[in-house]
C-alpha cells in the first residue's frame, strides 16, 4: 500500500537544465549586444503611434489614390500568378524525379537536396542576386524570382504526395502494357493532381505576399509604390496602399482557400498535412490536431 | 450464364460530364491572359524574355569566384541577423501565447474577444514582414530595431494562428475535470489546456525561429539591420563576387538552423 502511494522518481533533469542554460546564455548575448539604444525605447510607442496616425487617421489615407494603389496591387497579383505558373510547370517533373517510388532512392535524394537548396534562398535574394542583374529592374525579375523560389517548396510537397499514392493503378497501367510515360500519366497523375493543384493555389497565396515585398528591391508591384510613398513622406498614400494590400490579400486568400478545400474534397483524398506550413509536416508532434 | 457474363463485361455507363473542369480551365486561361497581356498585365514576351536571359547570363559569371576576403566584414552583420531573429522570436512567441488562447473557441472568454482576435490576426497576417520593416524604418530610422519589430508581428501572426488551431483540437476531458474541481478560466487554461499544447507550442516557436533567420537575412535590404545592409551595398556597387560570399553565408546559416530546429523538434515528440 505504501509502495503504491509513493511518488515515482523524477525523471533525470540534467539535459533539461543544460538546454535551459544554453538558451538563457544565447538570449542574453543577443539582447545585451544588439545595436539597439535602450534610452530610445521609451520613445518607441510615440514614434509608432505618430506614423500610424499619419497613415490612417490624420491626414489618413488619400482615398483619391485608391485607383492607382489598386493598379499597383494588381501588378503584384499578376507577378504572383505568372510566377506561380512558372514554379508549377518546373516543379511537376522534378516532383516525379524526387519521389522514391517513381525513381531510385539515389535520384530522388539528389533531387530532394536540390529542392531543399532552392527553398533555403529567399525570393528577394533570388531577385537581387540573379534576375535583376540578368533582366534588369521590373516585373520580369520579380516573376522569375518567384517562379524559381516556388519550385523548391512545390517540388518537395508534390513529391511527398506522389510517394503517398495507391500503387494499384500503377500496376494496372503496367499490366495493360503502358509505357513509362503512360504509366505516370494514367496511373499516377490522376491520383495526385487534386492535391498538387491545391498546393499551387496555396503557393499563389504566399506568392502574393512575396511579390508585394519584391517591389522594395525594384522588382515590380505594390512594394515599389510603398517605398516611393515612404521616401517622399506621403504617409497618406502609404496608408492607402497598406489598406489595399491587406484587403486584396485577404479577399484572394479567402477565395483561394475555399477553392482549395473544394478541390481536395472533390478529389476524394484527405489532405495530407498542413498546406499552410508544409515545413512543419515532417516534424509535427504526434497527436497534433488539424481542423 | 452467358447473359450474366455479357452484363458483367459491359462497360459501366460514363459518369455525366462535369462542367467544373472546362470552366476551371477557362478561368485559368482568362486570368493568365489578363496577367500576361500587353494592355492589362505585364506584357510578357517569351522570345524577348529568353534573349534577355541569355544576354544576362554573362553577368552571372561575375559572381564567380567568390571574393572571400570580405568574410571578416560580414561577420558583424551576420551576428546581428542572428540577434534580430533570436530577440524577435522570443518576444513574438511569448506574445503569441495569450493571443492564441484568445483566438480559440475552446479558451476564448466570449464570442466578441474571439472574433476580434481572429480579425486582428488575419489583418496582421496579410501584410508581409518586409513591408512592416519598410514602415518601421520610416518611423524609427534604420537599424535592427525596425527589423525586430517587424519580425515580432510576423511571429505573432504565424505562431498564434497555428497554436490556436491546436488549442481548438485539445482533448476536452482535462478541461471538464478542471472546471468540475472549481478552477476558473485562467487556471483551466494553465492546468488543462497548456500542458496538452506545450510541445506543439515549442515546435511552432522553433519553426518560427527558422523562418525568422531567413527573414532577418533579407530585412536589411530595406534598412532594417543585419546582413541585408551589406547585400544592398554590394549590389549597388556591382561587387558581385562579394555578394556571392554573402549568399553562401546566408545559405549555410539557414541550412544549419534548419537542421538544429528539425532535430530539436524531433526530440520533442
Amino acid at each position: 500500500m505504501t509502495g503504491a502511494a509513493r511518488r515515482p522518481t523524477r525523471p533525470p533533469q540534467r539535459a533539461k537544465h543544460i538546454a535551459t542554460a544554453l538558451v538563457v546564455v544565447v538570449v542574453a548575448w543577443a539582447a545585451l549586444t544588439v545595436d539597439v539604444k535602450i534610452e530610445r525605447l521609451p520613445d518607441l510607442p510615440g514614434d509608432l503611434a505618430r506614423i500610424f496616425s499619419r497613415m490612417f487617421l490624420e491626414p489618413g489615407p488619400e482615398w483619391s489614390y485608391f485607383g492607382e494603389a489598386l493598379d499597383w496591387m494588381m501588378q503584384s497579383v499578376q507577378i504572383a500568378w505568372l510566377g506561380t505558373i512558372i514554379g508549377a510547370v518546373l516543379s511537376l517533373p522534378l516532383a516525379f524525379f524526387g519521389a522514391k517510388n517513381i525513381t531510385s532512392a539515389v535520384v530522388s535524394n539528389v533531387v530532394r537536396q536540390i529542392l531543399n537548396a532552392i527553398r533555403a534562398i529567399p525570393e528577394i535574394l533570388v531577385a537581387v542576386v540573379i534576375f535583376i542583374p540578368m533582366v534588369g529592374l521590373g516585373a520580369y525579375a520579380g516573376m522569375l524570382a518567384i517562379g524559381v523560389h516556388s519550385v523548391g517548396t512545390l517540388g518537395k510537397l508534390s513529391a511527398e504526395v506522389i510517394e503517398g499514392i495507391n500503387p494499384g493503378p500503377v500496376e494496372a497501367a503496367r499490366a495493360a502494357g503502358g509505357r513509362p510515360l503512360q504509366i505516370q500519366r494514367w496511373g499516377v497523375l490522376p491520383q495526385v493532381l487534386p492535391e498538387i493543384v491545391a498546393f499551387w493555389l496555396y503557393r499563389f497565396e504566399i506568392n502574393i505576399r512575396a511579390s508585394a515585398i519584391l517591389g522594395a528591391v525594384g522588382a515590380g508591384g505594390v512594394g515599389e509604390a510603398l517605398v516611393q510613398s515612404l521616401i517622399y513622406r506621403r504617409y497618406d498614400r502609404a496608408g492607402m496602399l497598406v489598406i489595399v494590400i491587406i484587403v486584396v490579400t485577404i479577399l484572394i486568400d479567402t477565395a483561394s482557400g475555399w477553392l482549395r478545400r473544394r478541390i481536395i474534397q472533390g478529389g476524394g483524398g484527405a489532405p495530407q498535412g498542413d498546406p499552410e506550413h508544409p515545413e512543419l509536416v515532417e516534424t509535427a508532434p504526434a497527436g497534433i490536431q488539424r481542423p | 450464364m452467358t447473359a450474366a457474363t455479357a452484363q458483367r463485361s459491359a462497360r459501366p455507363s460514363r459518369p455525366p460530364r462535369s462542367l467544373i473542369g472546362p470552366i476551371g480551365l477557362a478561368v485559368f486561361l482568362a486570368i493568365t491572359w489578363w496577367a500576361a497581356s500587353e494592355e492589362f498585365g505585364l506584357n510578357v514576351d517569351i522570345p524577348r524574355l529568353f534573349t534577355n536571359l541569355t544576354r544576362g547570363a554573362g553577368i552571372l559569371a561575375e559572381f564567380w569566384p567568390p571574393d572571400f576576403s570580405v568574410v571578416p566584414r560580414t561577420i558583424g552583420p551576420m551576428l546581428e541577423t542572428i540577434q534580430i531573429a533570436i530577440i524577435a522570436s522570443l518576444i513574438g512567441c511569448a506574445l503569441a501565447l495569450p493571443i492564441a488562447f484568445l483566438a480559440s473557441r475552446v479558451t476564448s472568454p466570449n464570442l466578441a474577444t474571439y472574433l476580434i482576435d481572429r480579425g486582428v490576426l488575419s489583418v496582421v497576417r496579410a501584410l508581409p514582414d518586409v513591408l512592416y520593416a519598410l514602415i518601421f524604418v520610416a518611423a524609427l530610422s534604420i537599424g535592427p530595431l525596425p527589423g525586430i519589430l517587424a519580425l515580432i508581428l510576423f511571429n505573432i501572426a504565424v505562431v498564434a494562428k497555428l497554436l490556436s488551431e491546436t488549442v481548438d483540437g485539445v482533448d476536452p476531458g482535462p478541461i471538464e475535470a478542471a472546471r468540475a474541481s472549481g478552477a476558473n478560466r485562467l487556471l483551466t487554461v494553465r492546468w488543462a489546456v497548456l500542458p496538452q499544447v506545450l510541445p506543439n507550442y515549442v515546435a511552432y516557436s522553433l519553426y518560427a525561429f527558422e523562418l525568422n533567420i531567413r527573414a532577418s537575412a533579407v530585412l536589411g535590404i530595406v534598412g532594417a539591420g543585419g546582413i541585408g545592409n551589406l547585400i544592398n551595398e554590394y549590389r549597388r556597387f556591382f561587387q558581385y563576387d562579394a555578394l556571392s560570399v554573402v549568399v553562401i553565408e546566408i545559405f549555410v546559416l539557414v541550412i544549419i538552423v534548419e537542421w538544429i530546429s528539425i532535430w530539436l523538434r524531433r526530440r520533442l515528440v
